[in-house]
């Protein structure tokens, strides 16, 4: 493609500069041309020429931006290739490993036993993970229609019972003038989406923070808002939360796999909706997930 | 473990590493074990070993589970087979069912949950009769479900379900008499785990109970067994 661009301006440049060159050093005859013009004539000749010039410019740019979108999109299908690759890789081993585990089971190392049995399960939990973001990528999402009331409800009480009673838990849902409207989605993913934000939120979190869940209708959309009082995320790190397998400072010591936002973002795009997230450090974060509400034209 | 007739599987998995340990973690749980590394190999031991059961992985060089199951059942030949599926993707479980395997395991897998698998459909197995998994109309009393269209119907009348209700019941009505756990219904029907897990099983549950018309407390099809999970408690069989 880039290379035919380069020709079509090459080409006639190239065809211009050798005829005069010809002309003006052999013998062939070079006469004087006058071109004469009316005032109106030439200004048309000089903005039909602009035209070209502009034209030519812009489907330019056009492609660059086409080209850097497509180099982006392969990126993206490159990562999820290879890490459906690895999932395919890790899977193996592990039935093998899980296999010899449990024909120790009689020995008399059980301490050992059971910690090599614990991060063998750690394992296990990443690939089903790995699994989920590649499997979101190509299965076929049901479309029904899905209470959001009573799903944040149930997602707020399991929340609840996750965090304790050290954490402040808050959640608002607008039932006046009328409530949320329906979406059309899967509901489990959608419950998925959501419970994984606000996990974060409880286990990034310390006892006395407060953490909320709130929606609202906002034209054709809803959005969905966990927030919370926590640590916050460092600006260096607020664009890369979402990449696969990213895991930021202040999770270190804290148990994740890195997948828990990707497979959000995974699952609100397929629901052809958007995330974004703001963030103060020390004061905290605020993750937005925001769903159509006639749910995806294309899949 | 002189029993007088320990069932003898034959084990087809072209890793060495999982073939040895799961040969050894079976061998002590009481079976006999025929190992084979590929498809073509698998259908030469079913031959000569006559293997009471197959476990046999799905992606393997030569020919892999899938063509070999096939060609098993095109002959006519009804072993029960259970395949280990390599990848999450729901087409490959479905394929499972859909070919005539009669159960089947995600790797990695607890080897405790396959002696379970084994000892399941070893029980429900009928010498030499298709399973039921291999059929493509199941009748249960009024209840007829067609798994190539993907409808199910009570007395003739079509009833309306989700595809993950379907599936449910699918899976349900292919394992009668059998108590299938949540988190197995999790994994075969949804294909991974959840949060919620355990609730999104009962509310599916619950939407198809109340399709079939079914009373949870004097079930005719679906029965709750506290803590254990859901088995299907009528009699199924192939064709209308």
């Amino acid at each position: 493609m880039k290379f035919k661009t380069h020709w079509y301006l090459i080409l006639p440049l190239t065809f211009g500069f050798v005829a005069a060159l010809l002309l003006n050093y052999t013998a062939l005859p070079n006469p004087v041309l006058y071109l004469r013009a009316d005032l109106g004539t030439f200004l048309f000749l000089i903005g039909a020429g602009a035209s070209c010039l502009g034209w030519i410019t812009a489907s330019f740019v056009q492609r660059l931006k086409f080209f850097e979108k497509e180099i982006e999109e392969k990126s993206v299908r490159d990562r999820r290739k290879f890490l459906s690759l690895l999932d395919h890789e890790l899977k193996n081993p592990l039935t093998a490993i899980m296999a010899g585990l449990a024909n120790l089971n009689d020995g008399t190392q059980q301490e050992t036993l059971h910690s090599v049995e614990a991060q063998v399960q750690r394992l296990s939990r990443l690939v089903a993970d790995l699994r989920k973001l590649s499997d979101l990528e190509t299965r076929p999402i049901e479309m029904n229609g899905v209470n959001l009331p009573v799903l944040l409800e149930e997602v707020f009480v399991l929340a609840q019972s996750r965090a304790g009673e050290d954490r402040v838990l808050n959640l608002a849902i607008p039932k006046a003038p009328w409530p949320l409207p329906e979406i059309q989605g899967d509901r489990d993913l959608l419950f998925l989406a959501v419970h994984n934000v606000i996990d974060n939120a409880i286990k990034y979190t310390k006892p006395g923070d407060t953490i909320e869940l709130r929606a609202n209708e906002e034209g054709s959309q809803v959005r969905i808002e966990i927030a919370d009082t926590g640590p916050g995320i460092p600006a260096s790190e607020t664009s890369q939360v979402w990449g696969e397998l990213f895991r930021g400072e202040a999770a270190r010591g804290i148990p994740g796999s890195g997948l828990g936002l990707a497979l959000v973002q995974a699952i609100i795009r397929r629901h052809g909706g958007q995330t974004s997230l703001r963030s103060q450090l020390d004061k905290g974060t605020v993750i937005t997930l925001t769903l159509p509400t006639h749910g995806v034209t294309e899949l | 473990m002189d029993q007088p007739a320990a069932h003898k599987i034959l084990l087809v998995d072209d890793e060495e590493a999982i073939t040895e340990n799961l040969s050894a973690f079976l061998k002590r749980s009481g079976f006999q074990v025929v190992i084979a590394a590929n498809g073509q190999q698998a259908l030469a031991a079913i031959g000569d070993e006559s293997p009471d059961i197959v476990i046999m992985d799905v992606l393997m060089p030569e020919m892999d589970g899938r063509q070999a199951l096939r060609q098993l059942r095109r002959e006519e030949n009804w072993i029960p087979v259970i395949l280990l599926t390599q990848i999450g993707e729901s087409t490959e479980r479905a394929m499972a069912l859909e070919e005539g395997a009669d159960d089947y395991l995600n790797k990695p897998f607890n080897p405790h949950e396959l002696v379970a698998r084994i000892k399941a459909v070893l029980r429900r197995a009928k010498q030499g009769q298709p399973p039921l998994s291999a059929a493509w109309i199941l009748t249960s009393g009024k209840l007829t479900l067609d798994r190539r269209s993907k409808k199910a119907s009570l007395d003739g009348d079509p009833i309306n379900l989700t595809p993950k209700a379907f599936s449910l019941l699918e899976y349900l009505m292919t394992h009668p008499g059998e108590v299938v756990s949540r988190e197995r219904l999790l994994d075969t029907v949804w294909g991974w785990d959840y949060p919620i897990g355990t609730r999104a099983v009962d509310t599916r549950i619950a939407e198809l109970r109340s399709a079939l018309g079914d009373n949870a407390s004097q079930p005719i099809f679906i029965e709750t067994l506290p803590v254990l999970g859901y088995q299907f408690i009528h009699d199924v069989w192939v064709g209308k």
